[in-house]
């Protein structure tokens, strides 16, 4: 008799809710001090995640992205904030030459003794998420998931739902700030495996201009995760720099999203620099509310033996004149994958939009592995469209050109591939922060076997 | 300095030198030339150490040491500099950052300590001066949107700071017109001297009225077929190749 039929035969157990497999990470305790605006959205999103639960390989957008070993973690939330950390004892993690005003988070939590926020320009105010949140209850209930929405992938719920800390940036209209702003995510390992899930709410009123450094760094190579997602909302004419940098712990995952809405004639200009972590999930979402609107999005991903580097773009164009350019270059040595799927979608009353993709991406290693799947869905009739994709190796002529001049092989491959990146690596525009990502990418490379 | 005896070596298992003879001593400049595809080019390659190219036969001994054993780096630290026909365009690498590399890779290997980045600028200045180039060429990355004369000029510069005791100028002269044929050759000649020996590769006789070579010998079908004085190459200008190619056959 075979163990179906056995099965049919016992009586249906009385149902109980089936564990959820991000059961763990959802805060075990309500918050009596919260406002009941952030209470109900909390039991929203917690009801979110368990309808949406993980996604599967059968998941669109997951399809290259397995989460088994992520959820093998059982990562609980950070409960207590690590207040024990001095000024000099993140030294050797900040950008040399870096002028800035510094927001720094450890393991989710604002850290305002590590933080640098006097000389703020007039306009500007930065703020802890809960700090705000307990001065103005009600100020930010318009404001949660305004952008990001409720439609978004579980890792987005989860964040609603286990919402504790983050920073709040707001730039009046007209407001020019020269420096730009540093937001640090540092992570220290604790004695579980944590999750930290900050929410970043960040708004431009009209003609605003800011530039933020966004960076994920961590103290030693400690085994936690971060689901960071930031809400950007540029108002007309604003422009925002948005310069990522994520240098995670090898042992750690990684995911974070950017919930974009631009007004009419506002500029996003990003760029997402991918080098750390050993799994590590991107998600940009870019969504247009007035027309003659620019989003620039560029990227460089460096994924080494036993990473997964995963980026997600989805550019929704609903009305004319807006542009988008995708630019990602990645490096992928090793037993290293990486993940590109960038979307454009262009809807029928989006005439006259412009939109560029474009992704190239080395292979350094007959084991390294590339998903690339640039989508464009274009139901307008005049619009100027392309996209391109490549995955090449490093050319032996090049290589042989350094060699000739007495350079060794893993040097001049290193090289190359510097190279290759440099493109990126300038477009972030500052010298100090290109010369720590080159230097990141380069040390990245030297412990590579090439 | 460099002594070729019955060099053999195949592309694609075509074989293209068919046991080649050449002895090149200190300070002298030998020009090899020839007809299209009688391996010119071969030559300079298999002795830089391109991959590509199957050594079948005879032996290459550079200063003493076995050149065909050694990798390309190797031989290059060693002293062998190879000007390309067709430089190579490399996106996103400096000029110079890549000269600094070179010229380092090349003081490590001999042991000496690397130029910091002030010396390293002074010897470059010093050096462009004597070629007469400009120095935004230094700035943009390796030979990416140069002109060809540039890259001609970029690789003597290369030349210049690396100080080879052997130069290979593979064709160095196609591509260029008469003004920039002579500032490459003026930079050439710059560099002559004792210590240091030259192969100049060239289809024509033209680059040799510059640059002024010892030796000329005839390369046809793989092999050496006849080596003179530099009257061999305006015997060449004037009679073409055939003369000489029938002469070996018969």
């Amino acid at each position: 008799m075979s163990a179906q039929a056995l099965k049919s035969d016992t009586p249906a157990a009385p149902q109980t809710p089936e564990p959820g497999p991000f059961d763990s990470w959802l805060p075990s305790v309500a918050r009596a001090d919260e406002p009941q605006w952030l209470a109900l959205a909390r039991a929203d999103a917690t009801e979110r995640v368990h309808t949406q639960g993980a996604p599967t390989s059968k998941s669109e957008g997951w399809r290259y992205t397995g989460l088994r070993a992520l959820l093998e973690q059982g990562f609980t939330p950070v409960d207590e904030p690590l207040s024990a950390l001095l000024p000099e004892d993140i030294d050797d993690l900040l950008v040399r030459g870096l002028d800035s005003h510094r927001v720094v988070m450890v393991n989710g939590r604002f850290a305002p003794q590590l933080s640098d926020l006097a000389d703020l320009p007039s306009g500007l105010t930065i703020n802890g998420l809960r700090a705000s949140l307990a001065e103005a209850p009600t100020a930010l209930a318009d404001s949660i998931n305004a952008v990001a929405g409720e439609g978004a992938h579980v890792f987005a719920s989860l964040n609603t739902a286990g919402l504790d800390d983050g920073m709040v940036l707001h730039a009046k209209r007209g407001t020019l700030a020269e420096k730009p702003v540093e937001l640090l995510h540092l992570s220290v390992g604790m004695d579980e495996p944590r999750v930290a899930q900050p929410r970043h709410l960040i708004s431009l009123d009209d003609g605003a201009q800011v530039t933020l450094i966004e960076r994920f760094a961590s103290l030693g190579d400690a085994l936690y995760c971060n689901n960071a997602l930031l809400e950007i909302r540029l108002g007309r004419d604003a422009a925002l720099k948005h310069r990522r940098v994520q240098l995670e712990s090898p042992s750690a995952f990684h995911v974070s999203g950017v919930y974009l809405s631009q007004a009419a004639n506002s500029r996003y200009d990003g760029v997402n620099v991918g080098i750390g972590a050993r799994w590590a999930r991107t998600d940009v979402v870019t969504r247009f509310s007035g027309e003659y609107a620019d989003c620039n999005l560029q990227g460089l991903y460096l994924a080494g033996d036993q990473q997964l580097l995963d980026y997600h773009l989805d550019v929704h164009h609903g009305l004319p004149h807006c542009a988008s350019r995708e630019n990602f270059k990645g490096v992928v040595h090793g037993k290293g994958k990486a993940v590109f799927d960038g979307l454009v979608y262009v809807a029928k009353d989006a005439q006259h939009t412009d939109a560029e993709m474009s992704n190239r991406n080395l292979l350094l290693s007959q084991s390294a592995e590339v998903d690339t799947k640039p989508q464009l869905e274009i139901y307008a009739d005049d619009v100027k469209c392309s996209h391109g994709t490549t995955v090449g190796q490093i050319e032996p002529e090049k290589l042989f050109y350094l060699r000739s001049r007495g350079i060794p092989q893993a040097l001049a491959r290193r090289m190359l591939c510097i190279g290759f990146a440099g493109e990126i690596i300038d477009a972030l525009g500052n010298d100090a922060l290109a010369e720590y990502v080159a230097d990141a990418v380069g040390n990245r490379l030297e412990a590579a076997p090439l | 300095m460099l002594s070729v005896k019955g060099l053999k070596a195949e592309v694609d298992e075509k074989e293209i030198l068919k046991g080649l003879d050449l002895d090149v001593g200190a300070g002298e400049v030998h020009a090899i030339m020839g007809p299209n595809g009688s391996g010119k080019s071969t030559l300079a390659h298999v002795l830089s150490g391109r991959e590509g190219y199957e050594v079948t036969g005879g032996s290459v001994s550079f200063e003493g040491k076995d050149l065909l054993d050694l990798d390309p780096e190797e031989r290059a630290c060693l002293g062998l500099f190879l000007a390309f026909q067709y430089p190579v365009e490399l996106p996103g690498v400096n000029n110079t950052y890549f000269l600094k590399a070179a010229l380092n890779a090349k003081r490590k290997y001999h042991g000496e300590e690397e130029l910091d980045a002030v010396s390293f600028m002074r010897l470059m200045k010093e050096r462009l001066k004597v070629l007469h180039l400009d120095d935004s060429l230094l700035k943009r990355p390796v030979n990416v949107g140069f002109s060809g004369g540039e890259k001609k000029r970029n690789e003597i510069f290369q030349m210049a700071l690396l100080e080879p005791k052997l130069a290979i100028l593979d064709e160095t002269d196609s591509g260029l017109d008469i003004d920039a044929l002579r500032v490459v050759a003026n930079g050439v000649n710059a560099l002559r001297g004792p210590e240091r020996s030259m192969i100049v590769v060239t289809h024509y006789q033209r680059l040799l009225d510059y640059i002024e070579p010892d030796y000329v010998h005839v390369l046809a079908k793989g092999r050496i077929i006849r080596s003179g004085g530099k009257e061999l190459a305006l015997e060449l200008e004037e009679k073409g190749y055939g003369w000489i190619v029938d002469e070996a056959a018969a």
